[in-house]
């Protein structure tokens, strides 16, 4: 718990850094200042323009105006998007159930595979089988994951027709659905997969390094054992805190994951705004990720005291 | 330098002498305009595309913005990130507390989504890219560079640099920083990677810089102009693979020069 009352702080500076910014962006930016909030390509009439001064405080001094954004946000109020004639906020709520729900299984499904296969390629680090985990790790972490998106979806979809070309079904049962998702979640947890097994296959040779596995062994235990009862769980610390400080590049990912296979979540929703550059979207859309990254922050710092019972007493 | 190291090494220099002088390799100009959409064949080995140019020429162009790109923002990250740590690491105190909290926060901003913002409303451009990648990505090298100072802030020669009145900001330049190259350098080389993957996925979505070749906006053109749907895997596929090659053999020398085993990757 100590650690978590520490960091309090940073995290609450940290998101009062990208809320200035997104209050600073638009109206430090080149260029027409309304345009910049509202989105270059929304055409609005003289008395929308009057009102969006007004609701804002354009014509009065920053301070006032940061007094007024901080104030909407509090209300979530995240604005309102005149290309797609919504609030800002049900639009990103829409879309983010989508995300949420595709980043956390497939999220799920890669650290565990990761944590596995990392695990074995540490422990029995000159088999030809883990060094073909990790050298594959290292390739697929060194590639785009949309490009794996493009593969997958060139190969499977395209060529062998097995799944289909959208990610998102417009009807159906449980079943359709799943088949929809199936390429897309496997791509990112292929893609989570390679990062967390190359962070836990060094976090396991660093752990046999001490004397505990050394006398586990001399007690007779089994490498297996070893790995199971003693290891595993000193060495996952690492890669709890990667994950967590990951969750922005597994967002960055499954974003340009979701536009390869154009499903409705917020991906997509941050490709359109940026071809129509709707600004107050993409403003909406990196507050509401930066929230998710601290979240995960916080929750990680939990979990950590949770499997290590020393930083929960605060030693 | 291990074996990886070394294989990381030849395609590394393959790919700088396309960047360097591509037209050693390129069959064509990549700007002249043949037949579009030609599928791949004796005059056009990997075909054309919707422009009409010839995709390998096009291909071996893009080397260089890609590096540069990469690079250049490491370079940058690096400068940024040595300088904060051996600051923090070499006075201690309220300073080393200031930087390491700036170094907390900036760790949780989100970089890709923030690059997109900032490429949105200031137009695309490398220089957009290369600057903000540059200023949120210093972190994880602080951190190392600070932790190593701490240890060798007080072994004799800094000692003896200091009682023989040397400045402190000599010392910090001239007495620490060299002894950093060796935990910096395969951090330099992770980043390097991972700022070109960047450029690849924001030049993805359109945010590329439209006046260079680069295999992130192949990627995006080849996507939008219907290369995936016609299912012209000549188009595609090649600047995906130019991409993960290079940044898989960036990542190899990058790991062959860390120490021990860890050989974890930072986005």
């Amino acid at each position: 718990m100590h650690a978590i009352i520490y960091r309090w702080p940073r995290y609450l500076i940290s998101l009062f850094l990208i809320i200035t910014l997104n209050f600073a962006l638009p109206r430090m930016m080149p260029g027409d200042p309304i345009a910049n909030l509202i989105g270059e390509s929304a055409y609005v009439s003289e008395a929308t323009i009057q009102e969006i001064t007004q609701s804002l405080g354009l014509d009065r001094p920053l301070h006032e105006q940061f007094t007024l954004y901080l104030q909407s946000l509090a209300s979530l109020d995240l604005g309102y998007s005149y290309l797609l004639h919504a609030e800002v906020s049900s639009i990103i709520i829409e879309r983010m159930i989508w995300t949420l729900g595709f980043v956390g299984i497939a999220t799920l499904i890669g650290v565990i595979l990761g944590v596995l296969l990392g695990a074995a390629a540490g422990m029995n680090r000159s088999q030809k089988s883990s060094q073909l985990w990790t050298y594959g790790s290292i390739a697929i972490s060194s590639t785009p994951p949309y490009f794996l998106g493009l593969i997958a979806l060139s190969i499977f979809s395209f060529h062998f027709g097995l799944f289909p070309l959208k990610g998102a079904p417009a009807t159906g049962g449980i079943l359709t659905w799943l088949h929809h998702l199936a390429l897309p979640i496997a791509v990112l947890a292929l893609f989570i997969a390679a990062r967390n097994c190359l962070i836990m296959r060094g976090s396991v040779i660093q752990e046999l390094h001490e004397h505990y596995p050394l006398y586990a062994k001399a007690k007779g235990l089994t490498d297996r054992m070893v790995l199971r009862r003693h290891i595993l769980k000193n060495a996952s610390l690492p890669v709890i805190t990667q994950i967590a400080l990951d969750i922005g590049f597994i967002f960055s990912g499954a974003l340009f994951i979701e536009i390869v296979f154009s499903m409705p979540g917020m991906g997509m929703l941050i490709y359109d705004a940026v071809l129509s550059r709707d600004y107050p979207i993409l403003e909406g859309c990196l507050l509401v990720i930066a929230i998710m990254v601290i979240l995960a922050n916080i929750a990680a710092d939990i979990l950590y005291g949770i499997i290590d019972p020393r930083i929960r007493r605060g030693e | 330098m291990n074996r990886a190291g070394l294989i990381g090494f030849a395609i590394l220099s393959i790919f700088f002498l396309m960047a360097v002088a591509p037209w050693i390799f390129a069959p064509y100009d990549p700007y002249i305009r043949f037949t579009p959409y030609a599928e791949p064949g004796t005059d056009h080995i990997l075909g054309t595309n919707d422009m009409g140019h010839d995709i390998l020429s096009e291909l071996i162009y893009s080397a260089r913005a890609s590096l540069f790109v990469g690079f250049v923002a490491a370079i940058l990250a690096t400068l940024l990130g040595v300088i904060i740590g051996i600051i923090a690491g070499y006075y201690r105190g309220w300073i080393e507390d200031l930087l390491m909290g700036v170094t907390d926060i900036f760790l949780m901003i989100p970089k890709i989504p923030m690059i997109i913002i900032i490429a949105a409303f200031l137009g695309s451009g490398i220089w957009v890219l290369i600057l903000v990648f540059g200023a949120f990505s210093w972190t994880a090298i602080a951190r190392i560079a600070r932790s190593k100072v701490l240890q060798i802030r007080e072994s004799g020669f800094v000692l003896s640099a200091r009682c023989l009145g040397f400045s402190n900001r000599f010392i910090m330049a001239r007495e620490i920083a060299p002894n950093l190259t060796h935990i910096v350098f395969p951090k330099f080389m992770l980043l390097a990677a991972s700022a070109m993957i960047t450029e690849a996925s924001i030049s993805f979505i359109g945010l590329g810089d439209p006046s260079m070749k680069s295999w992130g906006v192949m990627l995006s053109f080849a996507f939008t102009k219907g290369g995936l749907l016609n299912g012209m895997w000549w188009w595609y596929i090649p600047p995906g693979i130019a991409i993960s090659v290079c940044v898989m053999a960036i990542a190899l020398i990058g790991y062959s020069r860390e120490k021990g085993a860890d050989i974890g990757v930072r986005g």
